[in-house]
């Protein structure tokens, strides 16, 4: 009896060791280790729709997703808010208020996740670039996605030196600081920030390269040669570099693969961006994409009563410039709100005109694929070259090509009127051709232009609804309706996360 | 190995004879005790005496026999022929101190034990119809820190036994362990006891997983052999708590509105401007948000059981409903458990028992958005129809309208219309199956093995119509997600006991095995027809996500207890774990402990001291860990769970770390023990516990394009604390007695060594843990109140020279001047618990108190409640007696004028508020009904009961509630109160019956 019992327990447990001291590794299921993404073919894919992506994700930041953290959505808002073609029209406590009250510090956290998000599109970049590089047999088609990541670690880190840097034509470019460069993965985690210049030299040999690798164009969702050019005439613009401005622009418009939106297929174009031929690129928002009230782009500037917040219109700044002519193609994208079909309705006194620019991708309020870049920029930004040079006949040809495709070949701009200078007409026409789009804040700065906000709206602090007067300005002495030019204040601090685990990066 | 082990076995197989002992149990009063546990001491191998108090057990010469029965002395007899016959004669005795205690893998009597364990009985656990074990414990167990942080159906608490030792985010929870076996379910009515091991000398048989403390669970078995039912039931009312918040009526809110117009020259309200926005009108409306949201609930309890005995079989069985309904509207939580122990013997020398439990649950619950629009609500607004039903708003007919069907709250949303449309419910369904074998091989020589195979599997339902106002308008939205966890554990021990004279040594030695599988599957859609709800009609926007994740833990456990006389205890384990969440080469860690006492009663010098019953002294040493923190973290990762343009991509998701390894807690504890007067008995312990290699999420700069990294900090955390529980009989005179019981636990936490600070933000809140400083510790510019000239908000600015001291301390308006400092932590400084207890004759009067006093708790909700005017459109809680708001130059305020409010409610001391509390926990009045009366009616045991459970709060902290999350995670920071599911008052009645 006992020889069997001390059997049975020498069975029952050397059967159960058996069965357990196997290998206790495990692997995620839905994740890939960092290694082994160089092992299969479509690793290098994968990562570069993953660097695409990244620009519409809601990521988890600070420990969990907030649905109003997107790359884009922070980055039109950081921009947009900070200008005056848009008007807040409710007190919030959505970091986005900082941006209409100039009220910025380091812990704001649409501009932490603005700045993390960045660099996380950086580092996926440099994973693609470091695994690419290390490759002998580049096909054609690699060499584009070699392209491809070189563009779009330029375009981040341009939008990084644009909000946290000084503008390169009014700043010090070889002594003020720009960003912090990450240009490979195995970096120290502290290292100081880049010049101005460094910067924008780091920008120029990243699209210079990408220029010439990329000749498998994958369609407009995906960056390609015409891209990277116009991101070089936008980045020399900033320089002011005209020459280089002009020769770029040049070479998207003479490219032939795209063409101005008519005054007819215009009012469509935002909405279908994907297959108009105006669009050189953008980010592909498909309906799964779709990020509803909490989390699109399009929450803040319209509502259909239900689908967004719509708490922000088009400003009576931007409204003047377009009423100058109502045959104006580009009012489609302004939605006006009725009380009772006749009367402007108004949120908490500001009148309602929501901004329809990201919305109704397959009819629906909240979708659309934010285009990033299209060809009429090209016309615009060549336009401001020429202006700068001096050339008024090349100006305001290029503007007029825009205004004849707009509904206004019957108002066409012949000569500079009094009172303005050619570079007003040419900035004119771009703040009414790309307001939404992302442009203003930056145009009007590099300008050496004030911000000016003299208009009701909720930017004033402490503002309440019987202080609004829409028959009158609001009075002067209202601090910060102006932004000067020169004031230090007006770019984004650099995150309080960075400035704590980098010692060496230095505040703004 | 396995060679070695299976020759271990063979050289140990040595020859023993065994013979049966019989006996028979009396009491004081020479009558028969049935259920008395008798058990051959220092191996698992007992029985119980029967209807007639006889028992029959295999023991050999040399066994101790054990006798235990509630309420009576434990005895010991020595073993000392073949076959022999004994009769034992119980002792009452006032205090259980000899008690066989269960601690896991082993049992001991409470006399051998020399680590710090606390003990609760099922009478003292269940002290109020429960479905959750850590709101049974809160101010029972001295160094048990309960919190109660939501009262929504169904929900559970937190528990941290001595205080905070670890710094990662994610699980700081006690191991559980039921009927042996680590993990486990059970429903409070099938507890027969608990016990909490609280130092190493207790825990390191746990190793890897003890640091946060062990809760051991004993679920019951047969007591007698005749069969015995129970049947309880409670019925009862849950009534929302809002605690100190009040929100204002229409007329309040009207007047605070009106602060907005305070002439900034005249420091008038300019009433002109004031009335064009906010007609007069608006005074005489006032819905009451929060009478209308919550109402009075039912709870309801009922367990039946059967137990009973034969001499081959013992068997419990018992289901057990809960059913609460929420207070707040459309929620709720139901629960059905049930489970079976049995006990059968094969013969002398195999025993099996096979315990099954099986639980299933539904609940409904809530929208965090529609809970914070129920307390912001504008008392202008009206959410009903006239009919009654939940009016229809959104953004086309939300307008400030003066004639009472206006809508003024901030956004065009009507809570109580999205609730009405929508649903949130979760269901759950768990099963756990344990088989163990007890094979006694030799007398001195037996080997176990306890099998545990679990299952459980939730699903969640959220579902919005496409009738509720808001982004799914015309659209709906459904989205279902289903979890499955599965796995299973065994442990195999050999287990010894031997005599020498007076000398004993027993102890175990084995291997235990544990896997764990989870797969999770989810699925959303919109495009919805109205009125249909599953995911097989969503048309649009379809998504589905799903992975799986596993882990496994190996393990070699064991133990040695020395003993000299029955007064010197020495007690050493070694426990060694193998973990998948560390790097293979890292994944390996030993967890030694020691521990001893010596019983100084005991000893001849003590021998003429009458006042004492019993002075122990005892001491542990000993590491234990924590492997909690998810499979894979060590890893380089890419995440694959998004698209690009339909397209698959790969995103960075984590830094690699190969050098990550376990945390370990060494513990050292320092314990009297000490009986007086039969009347008095005092626990006292001190300890220190030390954490290193700490496993933190190191911020790095997001330049490098992530958060943070998983690294083992240079640092440790270290936790001294003292504890004190002291229960005495005040009076007992004829019927009538009186006791109490005292616990109080201070534990104070320190940081020390660390590289550098960790900065931890959540919501806005931001906390620092760094050297000299207390885990928790909130990190914030300081409120220094209001300008007295000016009305502005006032901060302080700290000016610091090139060695970082502070060389100035100055008030500034300027929010972006004012730089965080530290502010004080989300720790008690000490916690603690008061019951009373007072019989006479039938009649037993109960109270419990809970206290807590010395942390601080982030009053987030005020942003929103206290806002200044930031925020018009939503409503404020009145506030305490003592604020006040500037007016003109002159006023000392604790408000600042709405005019001059610059970043007031931005985040700063001044919404950190002292969280101490001191609450009533419960108070219960029993009646039992005369014996005579109850076997009138077959019946053997009649018992009516009483009970009110959170009847009063007494706290400074002006918000819902001062219990609040003591959880570090994505969406939580300890000590921060956000809109919470309010915490309930309870008026329960209970009939509890035995037959």
């Amino acid at each position: 009896m006992k020889k069997i019992l001390a059997l049975l327990s020498i069975m029952v447990c050397v059967a159960v060791f058996h069965s357990c001291i196997d290998n206790i590794d495990v692997s995620p299921s839905d994740q890939i280790s960092t290694g082994s993404l160089s092992e299969t073919e479509d690793g290098i894919v994968n990562v570069t729709n993953g660097n695409y992506a990244l620009f519409k994700d809601g990521l988890t930041f600070q420990g969990f997703q907030d649905d109003n953290n997107c790359y884009l959505r922070q980055y039109f808002q950081m921009s947009d808010f900070a200008a005056d073609d848009i008007v807040c029209g409710q007190k919030t406590e959505d970091p986005l208020y900082y941006s209409f009250t100039y009220t910025h510090s380091p812990d704001q956290s649409n501009s932490r996740f603005f700045w993390y998000s960045s660099y996380k599109i950086i580092n996926g970049a440099n994973t693609a670039i470091e695994i690419i590089e290390g490759q002998t047999n580049q096909t054609d088609e690699i060499k584009q996605m070699l392209g491809e990541n070189y563009f779009i670690r330029a375009f981040s880190m341009f939008n990084l030196v644009r909000f946290y840097s000084q503008p390169y034509a009014i700043s010090n470019p070889t002594t003020d600081l720009g960003i912090i460069l990450r240009m490979s993965t195995s970096e120290p985690g502290e290292k100081a920030r880049a010049t101005i210049q460094q910067t924008y030299d780091a920008i120029i040999a990243d699209l210079t390269k990408a220029e010439g690798l990329m000749n498998k164009p994958r369609g407009k969702e995906y960056a390609s040669k015409e891209a990277a050019q116009a991101l070089l005439a936008r980045v020399y613009l900033n320089m002011e570099d005209n020459d280089k401005t002009i020769e770029y622009s040049t070479s998207v418009i003479e490219s032939n693969r795209f063409s101005l939106e008519t005054a007819s297929t215009f009012p469509s174009f935002f909405a279908n961006a994907i297959s108009h031929d105006e669009t050189i690129w953008l980010v592909a928002f498909t309906t799964v994409d779709s990020r509803g009230k909490f989390g699109s782009i399009a929450s803040m500037l319209y509502s259909d009563g239900n689908s967004g917040w719509g708490e922000e219109f088009a400003s009576i700044p931007y409204r003047e410039k377009l009423s100058a002519n109502l045959a104006d193609v580009r009012w489609a994208y302004i939605d006006t709100l009725y009380k009772d079909g006749v009367t402007v309705d108004k949120k908490n006194g500001i009148e309602v005109f929501y901004i329809t620019k990201f919305s109704f991708q397959d009819g629906d309020p909240n979708l659309s694929s934010p285009v990033l870049f299209r060809l009429a920029e090209m016309y615009l930004n060549r336009a401001e070259a020429y202006a700068k040079q001096g050339n008024e006949p090349s100006a305001l040809a290029d503007v007029n090509e825009i205004r004849k495709n707009r509904g206004l070949e019957n108002d066409l701009i012949t000569s500079v009127p009094a009172g303005k200078t050619l570079l007003d007409v040419v900035l004119d026409e771009k703040r009414l051709e790309l307001a939404f789009e992302g442009h203003r804040y930056f145009d009007v700065f590099r300008n050496k232009r004030d911000m000016d906000r003299s208009y009701w709206g909720y930017h004033i602090e402490n503002l309440t609804v019987g202080d609004i007067n829409l028959g009158t300005k609001p009075p002067a002495t209202i601090a910060n309706l102006i932004i000067e030019w020169d004031d230090a204040s007006k770019i984004y601090f650099i995150p309080i996360d960075e400035i704590n685990a980098n010692k060496l990066c230095v505040q703004n | 190995m396995k060679k070695t082990i299976t020759f271990l076995i063979i050289q140990l197989f040595v020859v023993y004879s065994y013979g049966q002992v019989t006996g028979v149990v009396f009491d004081e009063q020479k009558v028969k005790v049935p259920g008395v546990n008798v058990l051959i001491l220092g191996t698992a191998n007992g029985t119980v005496t029967d209807m007639d108090g006889k028992f029959e057990i295999d023991a050999k010469v040399g066994d101790t026999l054990v006798f235990s029965f509630i309420g009576y002395e434990v005895q010991k007899v020595g073993i000392t022929s073949n076959n022999q016959t004994l009769t034992i004669q119980l002792i009452p005795f006032s205090f259980d101190i000899g008690e066989l205690v269960v601690l896991g893998y082993s049992s001991k009597t409470k006399l051998e034990i020399s680590s710090a364990v606390s003990v609760l009985s099922e009478d003292k656990l269940n002290d109020t119809p429960s479905d959750d074990i850590g709101g049974l414990l809160q101010g029972k167990v001295s160094g048990v820190q309960v919190v109660t942080s939501s009262g929504a159906p169904g929900g559970g608490s937190e528990i941290r036994i001595r205080g905070v030792s670890t710094i990662k985010p994610g699980n700081n929870e006690p191991l559980y362990v039921v009927d042996g076996i680590i993990g486990g379910t059970f429903d409070p009515n099938d507890v027969e006891s608990l016990t909490v091991l609280k130092d190493a000398g207790a825990t390191g048989m746990y190793g890897a997983r003890a640091s946060k403390g062990v809760i051991v669970i004993t679920t019951k078995s047969a007591k007698s052999g005749n069969t015995v039912y129970e049947f309880k039931s409670s019925y009862g009312y849950n009534i929302a708590d809002h605690g100190n918040v009040d929100m204002m009526n229409g007329q309040e809110f009207y007047d605070l509105s009106s602060e907005q117009y305070r002439d900034e020259d005249t420091h008038e309200i300019d009433k002109i401007k004031f009335y064009a926005d906010y007609p007069k009108s608006l005074q005489s409306f006032d819905n009451n948000w929060l009478d209308e949201a919550f109402k009075p609930a039912a709870i309801q309890k009922y367990y039946l059981s059967a137990s009973g005995s034969s001499k081959k079989l013992s068997y419990y069985t018992s289901g057990t409903y809960y059913n609460e309904e929420g207070t707040y509207r459309k929620t709720g939580f139901q629960k059905l458990n049930l489970r079976t122990n049995t006990t059968y013997k094969f013969n002398d020398r195999v025993t099996m028992k096979n315990n099954i439990s099986l639980n299933a649950s539904k609940g409904t619950t809530y929208d965090y958005m529609d809970m914070y629009y129920t307390y912001l609500g504008v008392p202008w607004d009206k959410p009903f129809n006239a009919d009654g039903s939940s009016r229809y708003i959104d953004g086309t007919n939300a307008k400030k309208l003066s004639d009472g069907t206006g809508w003024w709250s901030r956004d065009p949303i009507n809570p109580f219309h999205t609730i009405d449309n929508s649903d949130h419910i979760y269901k759950g369904a768990g099963a756990d199956y344990d088989l163990s074998l007890d094979i006694r091989i030799f007398d001195w020589l037996s080997f176990s093995s306890s099998n545990r195979i679990g299952f459980s599997t939730t699903k969640g339902h959220n579902y919005v119509s496409p009738e509720a106002a808001g982004t799914y308008k015309n659209k709906g939205y459904i989205a279902e997600s289903q979890d499955i966890w599965s796995g299973g554990l065994s442990t195999n021990l050999l287990r010894f006991n031997r005599v020498f004279g007076d000398h004993s040594i027993d102890g175990l030695v084995g291997f235990e095995f544990q896997r764990g599988y989870f797969e999770t599957l989810g699925v959303s859609g919109t495009g919805l027809p109205v009125g249909f709800d599953v995911p097989s009609v969503a048309s649009s926007e379809i998504k589905i996500s799903g992975s799986n994740n596993e882990d496994g833990l190996n393990s070699f456990i064991s133990q040695a207890t020395y003993n000299y006389k029955g007064t010197y205890f020495l007690t050493g384990s070694y426990r060694i774990d193998i973990s998948s969440n560390f790097p293979p080469e890292n994944n390996v860690a030993k967890f030694p402990s020691i521990s001893g006492s010596v019983i100084l009663s005991k000893m001849a010098f003590m021998d003429d001291v009458n006042l004492i019953d019993l002075l122990k002294l005892r001491t542990s040493y000993g590491v234990t860990g924590d492997p909690e923190i998810g499979s894979s973290r060590y890893m380089g990762l890419f995440n694959l769970n998004t698209q690009y343009n339909g397209k698959p991509a790969a995103t960075p998701y984590q830094l690699q770390n190969l050098d990550l390894t376990w945390e370990k807690t060494n513990q050292m504890n320092i314990g009297i023990d000490l009986e007086l007067l039969k009347r008095v008995t005092l626990n006292l312990d001190i300890y220190s516990n030390v954490t290193k290699d700490l496993i933190i999420l190191r911020a790095m700069p997001p330049s490098t394009g992530f958060e943070n990294q998983y690294q083992n900090s240079t640092g440790h955390l270290d936790n001294k604390g003292i504890e004190i529980t002291l229960s005495t009989v005040n009076i007992q005179k004829g019927d009538f007695k009186f006791t109490t019981d005292f616990t109080f636990a201070k534990n104070t936490n320190m940081l020390n060594d660390f590289e550098e600070p960790i900065i931890s933000t959540v919501g806005g809140v931001t906390q620092i843990y760094q050297n000299g400083g207390e885990l928790y510790t909130f990190y914030l510019p300081k409120w220094l109140g209001v300008d007295a000239q000016t009305g502005a908000p006032v901060w302080e600015k700290i000016t610091k020279d090139a060695n970082g001291n502070v060389t100035l301390r100055e008030p500034t308006s300027n929010y972006s001047e004012a730089a965080p400092q530290e502010v004080g932590s989300a720790l008690p400084s000490f916690t603690g618990g008061i019951s009373a207890t007072f019989e006479y004759k039938n009649f037993t009067l109960y109270a419990n108190a809970a206290y807590q006093y010395g942390n601080k708790v982030y009053n987030a909700t005020r942003i929103f409640m206290d806002s200044d005017g930031h925020e018009p459109y939503y409503n404020n809680m009145n506030p305490k007696d003592d604020w006040s708001r500037w007016e003109r130059p002159g006023d000392v305020a604790t408000h600042p004028s709405m005019q001059n409010n610059s970043l007031s409610k931005e985040t700063s001391s001044r919404f950190l508020e002292d969280g101490s509390f001191f609450k009533i926990r419960t108070v219960s009045l029993e009646y039992r009904l005369p014996k005579k009366w109850a076997n009138s009616i077959k019946l053997s045991e009649i018992s009516l009961v009483l009970t009110g459970n959170n009847l009063f709060t007494s706290t400074e902290f002006w918000g819902q509630d001062p219990e609040v999350t003591l959880n570090s995670g994505s969406w939580s920071m300890p000590g921060v109160c956000d809109f919470k599911y309010p915490n309930n008052k309870q008026y329960i009645f209970s009939l509890n019956v035995k037959f």
